[in-house]
C-alpha cells in the first residue's frame, strides 16, 4: 500500500511539473516575441515625440526618417486587414523595400473574417498595431469607443495636406472619444463609377462612347435593335446580396442630386423615401427594369453573382456591352482578355449638367491602434505613394496620394482612373459603407432586392430601407 | 415459419429505406466531388451531372439566316411560322430539330438536332492549384509580368494536425480521470460539482470569447500553439466529462472492490483497469473531439489568428478564394483534401465507433 501510494505521488509530481515546463515554456517565448513595451513607457514615448513632432526636426527627423536610418532595426509592427491571397502577396511586394531599409518587419496578418473579428480583437486587448478598415463606418464606430489613436499630432499635418486631396483627410476624421479625432489615412483607393465594356467589338460594331445620359439611354437603345442587352448585372452575393444594386444607387443620387444632399443621406438626415432618392432609384429602374436592356432579363439581376455578371460581354460575339462597377471587378474578368484592347471603361455619364462629373470612390483607411515609435514610422510610410507604388504597378488600384505619380500605373485604364479621381469635381465614399451596419450593409441592400426580384413596390422597398435607421 | 419470412421481408425494406437515405445524404457530397473535377467555367453553365452520358441538343451546322430589319420586339417569322423572341432565346422544337439563336445581332438561328454527348471536360487543376499554392501573375513596372508561387496547404495541414492531436489527447485524458472521480469516488460536493459541469454543455462558447481574449492577452498566450489546446480543451471538457462519466459509471462494480481488496490504489485501478476496459468510448469521443478541432474555425479565428506559421486549414481554405470570392471553384476540391484526415481517424477507429456510442446511450 505504501509503496503504492509513493509511485502514484511522484509520478503527480512528474506530470504536474512537465505540465508546468511546458506551460512556463511557451507563455514565455510568446510574451518574449511579441515584444510589446509595458503601457507606462508607452505614454511616456508618445508625449516626447508630441513634442518633437510639434517642433519639428528637433529630435533628427519624423518617425519615418528616423526609420530610414535604422534606428528601429529589429522591431514588429503587427498588421490586420481584409485582403488575402493575391492582395496580399501584392501587398507584402510593397513593402518589402521599405522593411528591408528599415529593418522593421511588417506582420501583415489577412482574414476574410476582418469586420467580424476586428471588434473582438479590439474589445480583448489584443488590438493589431495597425488595421486595414475598408469600410470607413465600421472604424467610426471603432473611433467613438476612444480605442483608436488620434493622428492629429502624430503626423505631420502640412505634409498630409500636402499630398492628400482635402475631401481625402476629411472622410478620415471622425467622432472620437472626446472630440474630433483623425482616425485613419487613406492607402489605397478604388473607383466606382465606371462602365466596363469590350473595346475591341464594340468599335467594330460602330459605337461611340456616350458622353450624356441621354446618348448613353439612345445607345443602350440602339444595342437592343440592334440584338443584344446592353448592360450585365448581378447583385447576388451570398449573404451580402444586393450590394451591388446600392452603388448604382450611390451613382445616380450624385448625378441627380446635390453632394450636400449625398451627405444628408448617409448621415440618416434625407430620409429614403424623399423625392430625391426615389427619383435616383427610378432612374436606375429605367435600365434594370426592361428586360430588354438586361442580359437575362431582370429576373436574372438577383440570381447572378456580381463576379459572374460581365462574363457575357467576353463572349465572342459579345451578349451584353456594359458593365458598371468598381476597378476591382477586372479580377473576375477571363485571364486571356487585355486591357485598353479587349476591355476599357468609361465614366458613368453626368445626369444633370449642374452637378458636374462626380466620381464615387471606396477606399482602404488604416488606423493605428498602438502607440509605438515604429508603429509612428510605418504610419507615416502608409502616407506616402512609395508604400504602394509596386501595387498600382501591378493593377487593380488607385492611389490616393497625390505623389503617386502618374506614369506608375501600367495600364493606360488605370492612368486614366486615376486621372478622373485627381479631376473629379466632387468625390464621395461610396454611401453604403459610411451608413451604419443595419442600414448600409443590412436594410438598403435586402431592399434593393426585393424591389429588383419584384417582392416588394419601390414605395414599401424604401420605406423597409429607412426602418434602418430606426433600429 | 410465417413469421420469419415476414421479419426477412420486412428486413428488406429497411435495408432498402436505409439505402435510399444514404443515398440521397451522399448526393450532394458526390456533386461536391465531381464538381472539383471541373473547370470553374463549366460549373457555372451546367450541373454536375452532365459528367454523365447525356442527350443534348447539338449544333447540326445547318443555321437560317434572317433578313437583318427582322425586329426583335415583333413577333419573328421563320420559314413559315411565327415565334417569340424568348421563344427562340430558349429554344423551340420544330419537328425534332430544335430552333434557337446563334448569333441574334446578325439575326442567324441554328438548328440544333439531338445527340448523345460522352466526353465530360474534367481537369486536376483545382487539386494542383490548391496542393501546391497558386500563381499569381504581377504586372512590372516596364509591362511584363512575373509569376510567383503562393503557398500550397502543406503548411496549414501540419499546423492544424499540431493543434488538433493534443487538443483531442488532453480533454479525453484529463475528462476520463474527471469521469472515473465522479463515477466511482465518494467526496463531498460531487454532485453538485457534476451538475455544474453538465451546465455548462449549455453555454455558448461564443458568450466566452472575449473575455478569454483578454486573459489570453494579458498572460501572452495569444496566437500560440498553447493557447489553443487550452480553449479547445476546456471548451470540449463538458461533454467530454459527461460522456465517458455515463461509460464508466456502467462499468460492474465488484471488478473495482475485488482490485481494491487485493490493494490496488485508485491510480493503479485507472490505469490498470479502467482505461483498458473504455478503449471504445475513448475512440468514440476521441473521434468527436478530433473532428470539431479539425474543423473548427471561429476558435483558431479568435485565439490562434492567421499567420502564416500558425494558420489552420479551415482558414486557409477560406482565404484560397481570394479577397472578392473570385476563386470560389477552389472550395470544392480543398474540402475534399480537408476531409480526408477525418475520414482516415474514421475509418481507423470506425469498429469502436459504434460500441462507444452504445455504451453511452444504453443506461442499467
Amino acid at each position: 500500500m505504501n509503496k503504492t501510494s509513493g509511485r502514484k505521488w511522484s509520478l503527480l509530481l512528474v506530470l504536474c511539473l512537465s505540465f508546468t515546463m511546458v506551460l512556463s515554456a511557451c507563455g514565455g517565448g510568446n510574451s518574449a516575441s511579441k515584444n510589446e513595451p509595458p503601457a507606462p513607457t508607452n505614454k511616456e514615448v508618445s508625449g516626447n515625440d508630441q513634442g518633437g513632432a510639434n517642433n519639428g526636426g528637433e529630435g533628427g527627423g519624423s518617425p519615418l526618417d528616423l526609420a530610414m536610418k535604422g534606428e528601429y532595426k529589429g522591431t514588429k509592427v503587427t498588421m490586420f486587414g481584409p485582403f488575402v491571397d493575391a492582395d496580399q502577396v501584392k501587398f507584402e511586394n510593397s513593402i518589402k523595400e521599405f522593411e528591408e531599409k528599415t529593418g522593421i518587419d511588417i506582420q501583415y496578418e489577412g482574414s476574410k473574417e476582418f469586420e467580424a473579428t476586428i471588434n473582438i480583437r479590439v474589445d480583448g486587448g489584443n488590438a493589431p498595431d495597425i488595421a486595414d478598415f475598408p469600410q470607413p463606418g465600421l472604424l467610426a464606430s471603432i473611433a467613438k469607443t476612444g480605442k483608436v489613436i488620434d493622428l492629429t499630432t502624430i503626423l505631420d499635418q502640412e505634409k498630409l495636406k500636402a499630398n492628400y486631396n482635402q475631401s481625402w483627410l476629411d472622410m478620415g476624421t471622425m467622432d472620437g472619444k472626446d472630440g474630433k479625432i483623425m482616425a485613419g489615412i487613406w492607402n489605397r483607393s478604388n473607383v466606382k463609377s465606371l462602365v466596363w465594356y469590350p473595346k475591341k467589338q464594340f468599335e467594330e460594331a460602330g459605337y461611340e462612347v456616350p458622353e450624356t445620359w441621354d446618348e448613353l439611354m439612345a445607345l443602350t437603345e440602339q444595342i437592343a435593335k440592334d440584338g443584344d442587352a446592353a448592360w450585365n448585372i448581378g447583385i447576388e452575393s451570398g449573404a451580402a446580396t444586393g450590394w451591388a444594386a446600392t452603388d448604382w444607387v450611390e451613382d445616380i443620387m450624385l448625378r441627380t442630386t446635390s453632394p450636400e444632399n449625398y451627405d444628408k443621406w448617409v448621415k440618416g438626415e434625407l430620409s429614403f423615401t424623399s423625392p430625391e432618392v426615389k427619383h435616383a432609384v427610378e432612374v436606375m429602374s429605367e435600365i434594370w427594369l426592361n428586360k430588354d436592356y438586361v442580359y437575362g432579363g431582370t429576373k436574372s439581376i438577383v440570381t447572378t453573382a456580381f463576379g459572374d455578371a460581365p462574363a457575357p460581354m467576353f463572349d465572342n460575339p459579345p451578349k451584353s456591352w456594359f458593365h458598371r462597377q468598381g476597378n476591382f471587378i477586372t479580377s473576375f474578368f477571363p485571364e486571356t482578355a487585355k486591357v485598353d484592347v479587349d476591355y476599357d471603361w468609361f465614366y458613368l455619364p453626368p445626369i444633370d449638367e449642374q452637378y458636374g462629373k462626380p466620381v464615387l470612390v471606396a477606399g482602404d483607411i488604416y488606423a493605428m491602434f498602438n502607440d509605438r515609435p515604429e508603429v509612428r514610422a510605418v504610419m507615416e510610410f502608409f502616407t506616402t505613394g512609395e508604400s504602394i507604388k509596386t501595387w498600382v504597378q501591378s493593377g487593380g488600384v488607385i492611389a490616393p496620394m497625390n505623389d503617386a505619380a502618374l506614369d506608375w500605373y501600367s495600364s493606360e485604364s488605370d492612368r486614366r482612373m486615376a486621372k478622373l479621381v485627381q479631376e473629379a469635381s466632387t468625390l464621395r465614399f461610396d454611401g453604403s459603407d459610411l451608413m451604419p451596419g443595419q442600414v448600409g450593409a443590412g436594410t438598403f441592400w435586402k431592399g434593393m432586392t426585393d424591389y429588383v426580384s419584384g417582392t416588394a413596390t419601390l414605395d414599401k422597398a424604401l420605406e423597409q430601407i429607412q426602418a434602418g435607421w430606426n433600429n | 415459419m410465417v413469421g420469419r419470412k415476414k421479419r426477412k421481408g420486412s428486413k428488406t425494406v429497411v435495408n432498402l429505406v436505409l439505402g435510399f437515405i444514404c443515398l440521397l445524404w451522399l448526393i450532394p457530397t458526390l456533386g461536391l466531388f465531381i464538381s472539383s473535377f471541373r473547370p470553374a467555367a463549366d460549373i457555372l453553365q451546367t450541373g454536375w451531372w452532365n459528367v454523365f452520358p447525356h442527350q443534348e441538343w447539338k449544333k447540326s451546322g445547318e443555321s437560317i439566316q434572317l433578313s437583318k430589319e427582322t425586329d426583335l420586339r415583333q413577333p419573328i417569322e421563320v420559314a413559315g411560322k411565327t415565334f417569340s423572341d424568348d421563344q427562340l432565346k430558349s429554344g423551340v422544337t420544330v419537328d425534332g430539330d430544335r430552333l434557337m439563336w446563334e448569333n441574334r445581332r446578325a439575326r442567324t438561328l441554328s438548328v440544333m438536332e439531338q445527340g448523345w454527348e460522352f466526353k465530360p471536360a474534367l481537369t486536376l487543376d483545382n487539386y494542383k492549384n490548391v496542393l501546391s499554392g497558386k500563381e499569381y501573375k504581377l504586372k512590372n513596372a516596364d509591362g511584363s509580368e512575373t509569376v510567383q508561387k503562393g503557398s500550397g496547404l502543406s503548411q496549414a495541414f501540419w499546423n492544424t494536425l499540431t493543434i488538433a492531436v493534443p487538443a483531442t489527447v488532453i480533454p479525453v485524458l484529463i475528462s476520463s480521470f474527471a469521469a472515473y472521480a465522479f463515477a466511482w469516488l465518494r467526496f463531498p460536493g460531487r454532485k453538485t460539482l457534476f451538475v455544474v459541469i453538465i451546465a455548462m454543455l449549455v453555454i455558448p462558447l461564443q458568450v466566452a470569447l472575449i473575455p478569454v481574449l483578454k486573459d489570453y492577452t494579458s498572460l501572452g498566450l495569444n496566437g500560440s500553439y498553447l493557447g489553443i489546446w487550452l480553449a479547445h480543451t476546456a471548451f470540449g471538457l463538458p461533454l467530454v466529462i459527461y460522456f465517458m462519466y455515463n461509460f464508466i459509471s456502467q462499468l460492474p462494480k465488484d471488478l473495482f472492490e475485488s482490485a481494491f481488496i487485493d490493494g490496488a490504489s485508485h491510480f493503479t485501478i485507472f490505469s490498470r483497469l479502467i482505461l483498458p476496459l473504455s478503449v471504445p468510448a475513448l475512440a468514440s469521443i476521441g473521434i468527436f473531439q478530433f473532428l470539431w478541432v479539425w474543423n473548427d474555425y471561429l476558435v483558431s479565428l479568435i485565439f490562434i489568428g492567421n499567420q502564416p506559421g500558425v494558420q489552420v486549414m479551415s482558414m486557409k481554405i477560406a482565404d484560397l478564394v481570394g479577397s472578392r470570392g473570385n476563386d470560389w471553384h477552389l472550395l470544392t476540391s480543398a474540402a475534399f483534401i480537408s476531409m480526408l484526415m477525418p475520414l482516415a481517424i474514421f475509418f481507423l477507429l470506425q469498429k469502436y465507433f459504434v460500441r462507444g456510442l452504445m455504451g453511452g446511450s444504453v443506461k442499467g
